[in-house]
């Protein structure tokens, strides 16, 4: 009997249990019987889409031409609070408290697509990989990181594609919609092909006489993927006009960001909270870009009201965690990370941060433990985290010893250490090797050019020696890194004294 | 602002000049003022007098050498009464009337080095040749100043090739020797009456140190007055006739005052910086200096009260409001701001498009009150001082900062913390003994790792005393291509006898065959002097197409002798991007 069971409605039972190549397999044999068959090639075409599908509204990177050749944004020169670009405006701690990534942005306390490395100020910072990221950027966001990301068009199949997307009629397909939702759909996410994607979706939105609001969202998405914000935004407000959609929202959103408009997004957000009260995704969508922008207070104030109706988002206990952390209460954090581990989140990151936030809340008992958890769980580019976090409280005990093994450790087991490479250089000093801790703050300088503290230390050393030019050109960085550090700005007013004086 | 008028801005006026080079007279003597500046063109060449009339350049004169002051004064008692104008250039002053030149006043000549002319006499005897004259002249130059020579002498050294100082001599051996100076700074100082056209006469700094005061009628020198400095800045009080005193800002940061009676100078003022301007308001000098501060002095050299000001200050002028006995300091400031001080206040600030290089406050055209200001792009800005515009001492915001009031962002203490405290009273010592056995462990096994890492070198930093070496590295790239830049540095602390250098290392670099290839694979490494850091630009790509792949390199530093690797670095490489195909 099972034998005799019809072919179509396993297929389809495997597309519902999301076995999703069983399901395409079947199909396959469907259409070796009859190359017609118009649901076999639906169906099939829809696991393959559903094999590879991402989430249009997440997945999302900045590519190298886009940041650095951005031709969109509004004005060059923004005013305090109103760009992405540059943190202006900020709330929270400072970089003395909260380290920076290489945008000169706070470090989140999670991370996701595109905070690691924000828009970089120059060619060569966008070309350099950050160290906590460790993927580079892609060269534009049109191209090879999709492909890596959600398509099988690398993937060679042995017979040949399964639609042959060049020598396809798009009228024909257009002009019903039951299948070209479908193609559409296939020939977006599977084979990565957005220029055929918008002609398809064109063609289908003029036979629908504009009045389909799904095609406007895709024609949006098309635009968008092909960097024409303009556009995008056009079409995702009409189909806001149709019908509003929690997805809509969000991709115009994104669009608002990616002009660098983030009040314009929180606002199209805000809009979209009106008609889906207390949504999540709208809700961590608010707090992501406050988050961008520096403005942690109000972020972690979303983030807070996403927890609300979401208990166990994990994105916003982690940012809340991490900005308690960084305010001087570390003992809540140890609350919200206890609670992510109860959560049955399990990883090196974790017990990395539980160990520093015991420590700092005096809870010692706990503190090695977690450490030890994190060293036996690393991997080699996360051992360089723990040994660093173990070198804190060593140095906060007094064993300097230890600290330095630690500090050394840490940059064995990553090279890139930059912070790693400062604390040393401090450690090297006090034990009175001058050169070495020269030349460690150096490599701290060139590898992040973003952060003040070993600008500022260089600086210090420099005038110390009485080479004052050094001095001079390090203390400049320090203070355009970190235009606030009181420190840099009294070393500045010395060595202007300096140069002055007859 | 409120208080000026924009009257006319050319922003492509092209003018190069500084405040000293500008200056408003009534050239025709018809009532109507017309500015005058001296341009110094490109620095080099194009140097021009030009005469602004409204809106546009009435008449351009070029200039032969660069001036450094232009001053307009009145030489005779004819009438109308017209000034001439004079411009200090080199060593002459050219004086021009109704626009025309007039008359070029040369400096007097100081006396040639009794050996130097002797050497030339001999060249022109033909006794000496080149390279003899060459040898000669430049023993004698180490000898004695390079300024106590004549600008024939310093040209000739400084020719490079033996043709060229032979064509040099051809040339010049029949031209007399002549030491000329150089004219530093220029004012005027009122011969006999005090009346606003009444004859004048000049005071010329050089630059061999010495203050002139040249009879404008006649020219002729009057007084010379030497100076332990060269001047930079003058100013003149008093009557040549009756009575005056000279005060005179030189580059060795000082400020002396010289008397009509006394060919003697007084350190009257000793700054801690370079004098920027330096100007007479009333009875006291505020003088501007480099290190951001306007400060004023009496004249007996007494500090009366000093300001610093926000920004580095450029240039300085004075706004002299006859008509409501209003007279103050105006400053140009780094940050495209002329600030206006009456006393120590603040009293105005008019913002410009661009850093002032020159200003100057007077009659320009018909109108009384007018700012002119040449900004560093070349842009020319012409202002008018409304007639409601009062100034009154108040209207500065000079006021002292509000002592501190914020408060630190400190949290509250909050309930969890205050159980955790209850905690730790309760079991402080169990938390104690648990925190240092775990302490230990972990002690313990960071000196397992540490050591493990010693032995088989696998660290970035050297220990070894003879080699201390350093390596680190960056990847650039978004791949299959990658450019990674390795660093080796020698942390050697080197000294005179003993440049620790060293030598005979190679680098090697360990990956997965498959992955990645690195060109060069295997390089030698120059000998490394201590404290450069060499870098060294490797091209790594990822051969492994088909999957996205990511690895990690390790570049290792190692010499002959030795059987370890010297330093070890694990550049862990970012994700590779897949061959677009566009």
């Amino acid at each position: 009997i099972f034998q005799a069971m019809d072919l179509m409605f396993m297929a389809l039972s495997y597309f519902k249990r999301r076995k999703f190549e069983e399901s395409a397999e079947l199909c396959t044999k469907i259409l070796e019987k009859n190359p017609y068959d118009q649901a076999a090639w639906a169906l099939k075409a829809r696991s393959l889409t559903e094999q590879v599908y991402i989430d249009e509204v997440e997945a999302e990177e900045q590519g190298i031409a886009e940041s650095v050749m951005d031709d969109v944004s509004v004005a060059q020169v923004s005013r305090p609070g109103t760009s992405l670009r540059a943190v202006t405006g900020a709330s929270g701690p400072s970089p003395a408290v909260r380290p920076v990534s290489q945008s000169g942005r706070p470090l989140s306390g999670f991370v996701r697509p595109g905070t690691q490395s924000g828009r970089p100020g120059t060619m060569e910072q966008a070309l350099r990989t950050p160290r906590t990221a460790h993927t580079a950027r892609p060269v534009t966001s049109a191209s090879g990181r999709f492909v890596r990301l959600g398509t099988a068009s690398m993937l060679s199949s042995p017979d040949g594609p399964f639609i042959n997307v060049s020598r396809l009629n798009y009228s024909k397909y257009a002009a019903r919609p039951n299948l070209a939702k479908v193609l559409f759909e296939y020939i977006f996410h599977h084979e990565n092909d957005v220029r055929n994607a918008l002609e398809l979706a064109a063609l289908a939105t003029e036979q629908a006489q504009f009045k389909d609001w799904w095609w406007k969202v895709q024609l949006g998405k098309c635009y968008h993927r092909l960097g024409m914000f303009r556009d995008a935004e056009q079409q995702y407000k009409s189909a806001l006009k149709q019908q509003v959609m929690l997805d809509t929202v969000l991709l115009l959103g994104k669009v608002y960001q990616r002009m660098d408009q983030p009040l314009q997004s929180i606002a199209t957000y805000k809009q979209g909270l009106e008609k889906f009260p207390d949504d999540r995704s709208l809700l961590v969508a608010i707090a992501r870009v406050h988050d961008e922008m520096g403005q942690l207070d109000d972020a972690t104030k979303w983030y807070k009201d996403v927890l609300e109706t979401d208990g166990v988002n994990v994105e916003a206990i982690a940012s809340i965690a991490a900005n308690y952390f960084y305010t001087d209460q570390p003992e809540i954090s140890i609350r919200l990370y206890r609670r992510l581990l109860q959560m049955g989140i399990h990883n090196v990151e974790l017990f990395n941060n539980l160990g520093l936030c015991c420590y700092f809340a005096q809870q010692y008992d706990m503190t090695m433990n977690c450490f030890d958890r994190a060293l036996s769980l690393a991997e080699d580019e996360q051992l360089g985290d723990v040994w660093y976090n173990i070198s804190h409280v060593a140095l906060g005990i007094g064993d300097n010893n230890l600290a330095y093994q630690c500090l050394r450790l840490a940059i064995a087991a990553d090279n890139g250490h930059t912070e790693a490479y400062n604390n040393l250089a401090v450690l090297e000093l006090r034990r009175g090797d001058v050169e070495r801790a020269k030349s460690l703050l150096r490599s701290a300088a060139e590898l992040a050019p973003h952060a003040y503290e070993h600008h500022y230390n260089l600086a210090t050393l420099a005038e110390n020696a009485g080479d004052l030019q050094t001095s001079y050109s390090s203390v400049l960085k320090s203070v355009a890194a970190f235009p606030d550090h009181m420190d840099s700005k009294n070393l500045l007013k010395t060595l202007k004294q300096h140069f002055e004086s007859l | 602002n409120n208080n000026w008028l924009n009257a006319y801005y050319d922003p492509v006026a092209g003018i190069y000049t500084f405040p000293s080079c500008i200056a408003l007279a009534d050239l025709n003597s018809d009532g109507d003022n017309k500015l005058v500046i001296a341009d110094l063109g490109s620095g080099l060449y194009k140097m021009t007098l030009k005469v602004f009339q409204g809106t546009s350049v009435v008449q351009e004169n070029a200039l032969l050498d660069l001036p450094t002051g232009i001053v307009s004064v009145y030489m005779d008692n004819m009438e109308p009464r017209t000034p001439g104008i004079v411009v200090a250039s080199g060593s002459c002053l050219f004086v021009y009337k109704n626009m025309r030149p007039y008359y070029k006043y040369p400096l007097p000549l100081l006396p040639v080095n009794e050996a130097e002319k002797s050497l030339w006499n001999a060249v022109r005897n033909g006794d000496v040749v080149a390279d003899a004259l060459t040898a000669a002249l430049s023993s004698l130059k180490d000898e004695i100043y390079a300024s106590a020579l004549t600008s024939q002498t310093l040209r000739f050294l400084q020719l490079e090739s033996r043709d060229e100082a032979e064509a040099f001599i051809e040339s010049h051996k029949n031209v007399g020797l002549k030491r000329e100076t150089v004219v530093t700074c220029l004012a005027t100082m009122k011969k006999s009456v005090a009346e606003e056209d009444a004859i004048s006469c000049l005071v010329a700094g050089t630059e061999h140190k010495e203050i002139q005061i040249i009879d404008s009628e006649a020219f002729t020198q009057l007084k010379s007055y030497n100076l332990p400095s060269i001047p930079v800045f003058i100013n003149v009080s008093g009557l040549y006739d009756v009575d005056f005193r000279l005060f005179v800002a030189c580059r060795d940061g000082k400020i002396y005052a010289l008397k009509k009676d006394s060919t003697e100078y007084r350190v009257c003022i000793e700054l801690g910086s370079q004098v920027v301007g330096m100007e007479r308001i009333h009875k006291h000098m505020v003088v501007a200096t480099m290190d951001k501060a306007v400060s004023c002095y009496t004249t007996k050299g007494k500090k009366l009260w000093s300001l610093e000001l926000p920004a580095n200050i450029v240039c300085t002028g004075i706004m002299d409001q006859k008509a409501k006995g209003f007279k103050a300091l105006m400053v140009g400031l780094d940050n495209n701001e002329i600030r206006i001080y009456k006393d120590k206040n603040l009293v105005d600030t008019l913002t410009l498009n661009d850093r002032p290089q020159a200003i100057c406050y007077g009659r320009y055209g018909r109108e009384d009150s007018t700012l002119v200001s040449v900004t560093s792009s070349g842009a020319l800005n012409v202002h008018i001082l409304k007639r409601t515009a009062e100034y009154s001492e108040q209207s500065g915001n000079q006021g002292q900062l509000n002592p501190q009031k914020t408060k630190l962002n400190i949290p509250k203490k909050t309930q969890l913390f205050v159980d955790q405290t209850v905690r730790e009273r309760e079991h402080g010592t169990e938390m104690f003994q648990s925190f240092q056995h775990d302490l230990q462990l972990i002690r313990l096994q960071a000196a397992k790792t540490y050591i493990h890492g010693l032995n088989s070198s696998i660290t970035p930093i050297s220990d070894d005393p003879d080699i201390p070496l350093k390596l680190n590295a960056t990847v650039q790239g978004i791949g299959p291509v990658f450019q990674m830049m390795v660093t080796v540095e020698n942390t050697a602390s080197s000294t005179a006898s003993d440049p620790k250098l060293v030598s005979d290392l190679k680098m090697m670099f360990k990956f997965s065959d498959k992955v990645y290839t690195a060109t060069p694979r295997i390089f030698s490494l120059p000998p490394l002097v201590p404290g450069i850091p060499y870098r060294f630009p490797i091209r790594i790509e990822c051969i492994a197409t088909d999957q996205p792949a990511q690895d990690t390199v390790t570049a290792v530093v190692f010499t002959r002798s030795k059987p370890k690797p010297i330093v070890t670095a694990n550049i862990s490489m970012p994700v590779s991007e897949g061959v677009v195909v566009v």
